[in-house]
């Protein structure tokens, strides 16, 4: 019997797998930004699903709702005729293409390997229980995995004025 | 979903009420817009059709719906045709997870139907939230799913292929991106205050009598309700003037300013099309009137200390007895109570719309980024370092 779970998991999944294989297969990039953005939204249901809720929000907020915003805004601005036929033809890049998602599968099927099937534990979304799971979560996050939050952060700082440095120096948009 | 079919049923019904209600409330919104307008100008509006011009909406959504169907030359079809669809989506999953009134008892019943037998039987009891649909995470739920309004924007902006609509989209975008980082910082105080992303926990903090914590000593000021407003007034403020800018109105309408941009993002659209984006628009009003009360004004609750949700509820239940008439009377009650706080604000959407004029986009940007960003930032600080002392 198909439970209603069941049927939202495998309607959010094949959703992903779909966009997924659009953003790499569609010509026009902003066909494939849109489409990573749809398989974002469907990874974050699946989040919610597993009763990860505050990552599935995050996912939506930060991915999907910041991220791939300012690709598409970035990507609608040029004109990418050029830009389509370098990218899309190509033996080199092919098969850089296939490489990558070579790797980036490995690594996948590697951390799922090593784990030993304990990745998707189903747990059923519940109300009460979503602020004990944020709260366990902050918890961990600001006592155990301090030094790698903190790391991080700078780092997200350090691109930040990397950025605005390259684009200040001669040849960038702001040249004085 | 529920137990039974019962329970289910109504759920879904729920859903579709929520989603209904909204669009419902846009033809009421608009005349108010164009009335509202005419007052602050010295003009008359729209009163020629049916009385106070009240009729105009229907005529105006006849005309919407009888307007000439067309596609822009260059224009993507699937981007054009999606973008109004996708500028209903935000404002009507963020409506549904803002709890409405208190839940609704349903006593234990034994249906005996006639017809249809074979649904015969007796119920239990059900308690039925008054919202669409309860997410644990509340506010996070909302903030994420309004995030995503921006991609209508950008859709329409490319699909319609015209550098009008393209330039109203960036602006668009850049905006809602830049006050989304106030907008979610605004909100971290108030959380630390409440301690809890679920809006019907707030509502419940928020009952009674205004009391706090200071130095280890609470004290209690009984002639006040006991609102998120006289805790985080800065940063209502904040969430306040932001919600303007993630809703495209004046005064940071940049990405529909007439003189510049014909009309931005949506120049191409016409008819029932038009009228979507513009159901959008009020969706988000609505929302953030809806998390303006929720937040800072007690949600559905009445300004008066000793009327809590108990209180109402009994009162009920002693005068007419039973358990479901009572409760869906006190629902309704609050319902409304919910709804004028909530007009009180959309009316200070068209009072400030019809007010203040149009920023320049450097100000705009000197706004979000160097005025309210910082001034988020000292308010988490100040009542992070507020909460630490007056609990030790």
């Amino acid at each position: 019997m198909l439970t209603i779970q069941d049927f939202m998991f495998y309607l959010l999944a094949s959703g992903a797998l779909m966009s997924g294989a659009c953003v790499i297969l569609l010509q026009n990039p902003i066909y494939s930004a849109l489409s990573l953005a749809v398989a974002m939204v469907s990874i974050a249901g699946i989040f919610y699903l597993l009763g990860a809720f505050f990552i599935a929000a995050v996912q939506l907020i930060v991915y999907a709702g910041a991220v791939m915003v300012l690709f598409t805004m970035v990507l609608m601005l040029f004109d990418l005729k050029h830009e389509m036929k370098t990218f899309s033809k190509g033996v080199i890049s092919g098969a850089l293409k296939i490489a990558c998602t070579g790797l980036i599968l490995g690594l996948i099927m590697g951390a799922v390997m090593l784990a030993g099937g304990t990745v998707l534990t189903p747990q059923l979304p519940d109300a009460a229980r979503s602020m004990e799971a944020t709260r366990g979560l902050s918890h961990v996050l600001f006592t155990d995995y301090l030094f790698a939050f903190e790391a991080i952060g700078a780092l997200l700082l350090i691109i930040a004025v990397g950025a605005v440095t390259l684009s200040r120096i001669s040849g960038g948009t702001h040249a004085d | 979903m529920g137990k039974d079919w019962f329970e289910v049923t109504i759920n879904l019904v729920k859903m579709v009420a929520v989603f209904l209600m909204m669009v419902q409330a846009v033809p009421v919104l608009v005349w108010v817009e164009r009335r509202g307008s005419a007052f602050i100008q010295n003009r008359l509006g729209p009163n020629r059709v049916g009385p106070l011009g009240l009729m105009q909406l229907l005529a105006d959504a006849v005309k919407f719906l009888f307007k000439e169907e067309f596609l822009p030359q260059s224009g993507v079809k699937l981007l054009y045709y999606g973008a109004p669809v996708m500028a209903l989506i935000p404002g009507v999953l963020a409506f549904a997870a803002i709890p409405l009134s208190t839940p609704i008892e349903v006593s234990a019943f034994t249906m005996n139907l006639p017809i249809l037998t074979s649904l015969n039987g007796s119920y239990g009891p059900y308690t039925f939230l008054f919202q669409g649909y309860e997410f644990g995470i509340g506010i996070v739920f909302v903030l994420g799913v309004s995030s995503l309004g921006a991609y209508s924007l950008l859709m329409a902006g490319w699909g319609s292929s015209n550098k009008y609509s393209l330039l109203g989209a960036l602006r668009a975008s850049a905006q809602m991106i830049s006050y989304e980082l106030a907008l979610g910082l605004s909100l971290v105080g108030i959380l630390l205050v409440y301690g809890t992303f679920n809006f019907s926990e707030m509502i419940a903090i928020q009952q009674g009598p205004l009391r706090f914590m200071f130095f280890g000593q609470e004290h209690s000021w009984g002639f006040l309700p006991n609102w998120g407003i006289f805790y985080q007034p800065l940063g209502a403020l904040l969430f306040f003037a932001a919600t303007f800018a993630e809703s495209n109105r004046l005064p940071f309408d940049l990405p529909e300013a007439e003189g510049e941009l014909v009309a931005g993002y949506h120049t191409e659209y016409g008819g029932f099309k038009m009228l979507m984006f513009y159901i959008g628009e009020y969706g988000h009003m609505m929302v953030a009137s809806a998390l303006l009360a929720t937040f800072y004004l007690g949600g559905y609750a009445f300004p008066v200390v000793g009327w809590t949700t108990e209180a109402v509820s009994s009162f009920w239940v002693a005068k007419l007895g039973g358990t479901t008439l009572p409760s869906v009377i006190t629902a309704l009650c609050f319902f409304i109570c919910l709804l004028v706080k909530i007009g009180f604000f959309l009316w200070v959407f068209v009072w400030v719309r019809w007010t203040l004029p149009r920023f320049r986009y450097d100000q705009l940007m000197d706004l979000g980024w160097k005025t309210m960003l910082p001034w988020a930032l000292l308010n988490v600080v100040v009542t992070a370092i507020w909460l630490v002392i007056s609990h030790s």
